[in-house]
This record gives C-alpha cells, sequence and structure tokens, in this order.
C-alpha cells in the first residue's frame, strides 16, 4: 500500500530540523508505507498571529525539508492573512518561487469566515496553490471562532471561491456535522487527521462525500501513522476506496508525480 | 492471542456505532487478532441504575467464552451493595468498572471507601475509566470532562492495597504526570487514550512495560488503530507480549 500524507509537520516547536533528523522521519515514514509527505510547518512555533519576519523562518524550514529531499516532501506555504493583501501575496510569491511549494496552510490566525480570507484566495488564484485549513468543531470545549474555524467557517470560505481547492483539515475534529456541512462543495476535501480515531465516520464521509474527496493525514508528529492508517485500514470501505484516499486523490489534487 | 481491556457493547446515543451482539462482537474483535476481551456495557453509563445494562451484558456474553464481563457499578448509589452482589452471582467475573464522571461523584467521596473495602473481600480488580470520548468531540450538550488527576492521585493513596487498572487516560495529561511523581503507586493504565508520534516507545521510556495493556475503546474508536498502534511498535518483543496479553493475564487471573 502506497501512501501519501498530506498532513504533516516535519518540523515542530523548533525540532526536527536538521538533516539527520529529516531522515529519520524519512525512515520512520517508509517504514509506514508512507512514500511522501505533505510538508505543513512550525504553525503553531510562534502562536496563533505569526508576523512576517516570523513566517518567512517556518516557510524557509519547510523548503529546506523540500530542498533536501524533493522527492520525499511537497511544501506548503504558511499565511497570515491578518497581515494584509500585500504582505499575504509577497510570501505566497516567495515561495512558489521555491522548489517543492504546492499549496497554502492555514492555521488560527483568523476564522476562515473572516473577510480577509480573500487575500489568501487571490494568492491561491495567483500561483495555484491549494489552500489546506485547520479547521475544528466548535460547539463543544472548543468554542473560539476569532481564531478557530468550525467546518461552516470553511465552508464558507470553498462556496465563496469556487475556483480554488481548498482542503479542510481533521475529520475527527469537525466530525459528523461537518461532513455534511461540505457535502455540496466539489471543490473542498477532507484530510483525515486529527484525534482519537472516532469509529464510524471515515465510512460516513466516504458514505456522503465520496472517497474521491477524502485525504490520508496523519498530524505528524502530534499523532502517531499506525493509529491513523490502523483507522482507514479498518475503516468498512472497499479496497479501491482506501487507494483513492492513501495515494490516488491527493496525488491527483497536488498534480504529483510519484513513480 | 491479544488481550483487549477495554471494549463496550451496546449502543452509543451520539454516534452511530455498531451495536453488536456478543458472537459479532468476537469476530469483530478476531478481526484485528483479539481473541479476548474484557467487556462492559454503554447502557450503564447513561442509565439511573446500571443493573438493566449489566444484566444484558452476562445475557450477551453467556456463549462467548473470549469475552469476559466486567459489569458497571455505581458506588454513589444506596444499593451498590446489592448491585455488586447480583453481579457476583450473575457468574464468573474477574473486575468492575467504575465510571465516576458520568456517574457525578468524586473518587474523593467517603463513600468509595467502603466500596473498596467491600472489593477487597471480593478479590475483584477495580478498573477506574477516566473517560469513554475525546473532551473536544462530544455532543454539544454533554459537558463532561475526564476525571481530575489529583483526584487520581489521592484516590490511589488512600487504597494502596489495589492494584487499579486506569482505563480511558491520556499520556500527556493523565499518565505523563502521574508516572513522574508517583510511579510507586498501585496502578497500571490501559492504553487505548494514550498517543504520541510514537506512542509505545514514548510511554516506555517513562513507565514500565508490566505496567501497561492493550485496550481499544471499541465500539467508540477504531479497533485496527488501537491494535496497530501495539502491532507497528518498534519496542522489544518482551514489551509487546507483556502488553498485548501477558499483563492482562496476570492481572485478572486468566
Amino acid at each position: 500500500m502506497r501512501i501519501i500524507d498530506v498532513h504533516t509537520h516535519p518540523v515542530l516547536d523548533h525540532k526536527g530540523a536538521t538533516p539527520a533528523e529529516v531522515k529519520s522521519l524519512i525512515a520512520h515514514g517508509r517504514r509506514h508505507g508512507i512514500v511522501h509527505m505533505v510538508a505543513l510547518g512550525d504553525v503553531l512555533v510562534y502562536g496563533f498571529r505569526p508576523n512576517a519576519a516570523q513566517l518567512r523562518a517556518i516557510n524557509n524550514e519547510s523548503a529546506m525539508v523540500a530542498r533536501l529531499y524533493p522527492d520525499y516532501f511537497t511544501a506548503f506555504c504558511y499565511l497570515n492573512p491578518r497581515l494584509g493583501e500585500r504582505a499575504t501575496m509577497a510570501e505566497a510569491e516567495r515561495c512558489a518561487a521555491l522548489p517543492g511549494f504546492r499549496g497554502i496552510k492555514l492555521e488560527c490566525a483568523c476564522n476562515a469566515a473572516h473577510a480577509c480570507m480573500r487575500h489568501v484566495a487571490k494568492a491561491a488564484r495567483t500561483f495555484n496553490f491549494t489552500v489546506l485549513q485547520h479547521s475544528w468543531s466548535t460547539t463543544n470545549m472548543v468554542r473560539d471562532r476569532v481564531y478557530q474555524s468550525d467546518p461552516i467557517d470553511t465552508a464558507l470560505f470553498a462556496r465563496r471561491n469556487p475556483d480554488v481547492k481548498v482542503i479542510m483539515a481533521h475529520l475527527t475534529g469537525i466530525g459528523f456535522r461537518g461532513v455534511l456541512e461540505v457535502k455540496d462543495l466539489p471543490n473542498l476535501y477532507v484530510d483525515t487527521s486529527g484525534g482519537w480515531p472516532e469509529e464510524g465516520l471515515v465510512e460516513f464521509a466516504v458514505e456522503h462525500l465520496g472517497a474521491d474527496r477524502l485525504l490520508y493525514g496523519s498530524d505528524l508528529p502530534v499523532r502517531e501513522n499506525a493509529i491513523t492508517i490502523g483507522r482507514i485500514l479498518g475503516a468498512q470501505i472497499s479496497a479501491a476506496d482506501r487507494r483513492k484516499i492513501f495515494f490516488g486523490n491527493t496525488a491527483r489534487l497536488l498534480n504529483l508525480n510519484l513513480n | 492471542m491479544l488481550i483487549d481491556t477495554n471494549v463496550n457493547l451496546g449502543s452509543w446515543p451520539f454516534s452511530p456505532v455498531p451495536d453488536r451482539s456478543g458472537p459479532e462482537l468476537a469476530a469483530h474483535l478476531a478481526a484485528s487478532g483479539i481473541r479476548c476481551a474484557l467487556v462492559s456495557h454503554l447502557g450503564a453509563v447513561f442509565l439511573p441504575e446500571p443493573m438493566p445494562a449489566n444484566r444484558r451484558l452476562f445475557a450477551a456474553l453467556k456463549h462467548t467464552p473470549g469475552l469476559l464481563p466486567v459489569p458497571v457499578i455505581n458506588p454513589a448509589l444506596a444499593n451498590w451493595r446489592e448491585q455488586l452482589a447480583e453481579c457476583r452471582a450473575a457468574g464468573t467475573i474477574r473486575a468492575v468498572k467504575i465510571l465516576p464522571n458520568f456517574h457525578n461523584y468524586r473518587l474523593r467521596s467517603r463513600r468509595l471507601d467502603d466500596f473498596m473495602a467491600a472489593l477487597a473481600e471480593t478479590g475483584l480488580k477495580l478498573m477506574l475509566n477516566l473517560r469513554l470520548e475525546d473532551e473536544r468531540h462530544k455532543y454539544f450538550a454533554l459537558k463532561m470532562k475526564g476525571v481530575p488527576l489529583a483526584d487520581i492521585i489521592a484516590f490511589l493513596q488512600r487504597h494502596p492495597t489495589h492494584h487499579i487498572l486506569l482505563t480511558g487516560a491520556y499520556w500527556s495529561q493523565e499518565v505523563r504526570p502521574l508516572v513522574a511523581s508517583h510511579l510507586d503507586l498501585n496502578f497500571s493504565v490501559e492504553i487505548a487514550f494514550c498517543e504520541a508520534f510514537k506512542t509505545l516507545e514514548t510511554m516506555l521510556a517513562a513507565i514500565p512495560a508490566n505496567r501497561l495493556m492493550l485496550g481499544t475503546n471499541t465500539p467508540l474508536i477504531s479497533t485496527r488503530g488501537q491494535v496497530d498502534k501495539l502491532r507497528c511498535a518498534r519496542i522489544p518483543a518482551r514489551a509487546k507480549r507483556l502488553i498485548g496479553f501477558e499483563n492482562a493475564r496476570r492481572f485478572f487471573s486468566l
């Protein structure tokens, strides 16, 4: 089984940036059948709203990882749309010129329904980037809607920008309600990362979204690949759907040519 | 051969988990290599008194010898001695489970001292459940947190002769701080809610393998994912055997 992990943080909290650590991570991934990872950056190391210099530092680390092992890593450019259109476009343009960048990562700088997200949409269109938005249901312990994006908010961003490809992160975090929220949005995909592998959720997502819109993600090193992969292997879905989730969908979405 | 120390029968009101019969549950677990499991009934979580669910549990597992009933006792109710006596009379049981947060009592309650004394007389083991779900994903109107760590420590300190199995514990918020300062206390840990980048490698740096037991929290979370956490771990084979079945076999006298 070949796997692409669309949600990883090879560098987290300043750890993992040395060549030896990156090599060790690749060995770890290969043991689990992961042939490619999408590096999303050390996104919380400077808090929810990093400034321009901090964003550059984070993205430089992702660029370094992708440069060291271009066959193994694709990078996403981490942005803070609160910094305004000029800063958002400048950092996206800088990353687009670097090898290996194919998307934009958004964490908790602002809610996905905020007006400043139009800068992100513009950057995505301009540089042909896919947007991966951290999302979590805000109906229980996670209440904050200033920094956190409920699936309703991420769905609104995708609905406002039907020509932009959006990945809503964290299937477990968005839950059953989140899956239903994005059912009618063909430009929105969901990654399977986040939280404990609640039973039945993968099957529910395949039933309502179709297997073509689910992407395997682990959120490593926050979570463990054996669990996040085992969740898909144990789901009551077809082998063909499993292959799409593990590999085919992300390869197609990000136009990855992996032999 | 794996022994799963944290399994439930029954339905859950907040998610569409399969409500399996005993044989169906046995087949589901066997698909992940689990031949023996300690099983409670989810009906006991919300009923005002757990015995109707315990009775369903005993009936459902009558013909599945690999599935061992673990009835839930609510020691905050005035009839806890009757609950315990009926469960013991229903058949061979090796342990009982308590759910302090769902049953609305604190582990600091003095009423629990009588319960623990009675339990000691029976020779039954105690499984102390800290949570059944990730608090962030609960039904929106269910505002319940895990059992407080300070209460767990005080409880273990008050009952040093009981070897207690903690189920549903988080690694970073509960197990890690507990073992850092109180490894001398008499407890073991079921690992369904323990997760890190390399879970068992990380845990074994802090806690001996003879204190850990496999658990999957089936059917609320993925059985296969939890088993693969052990199967794929790069830890000594002896540690895998201890966690996978030997510790449970010894603890439950199987």
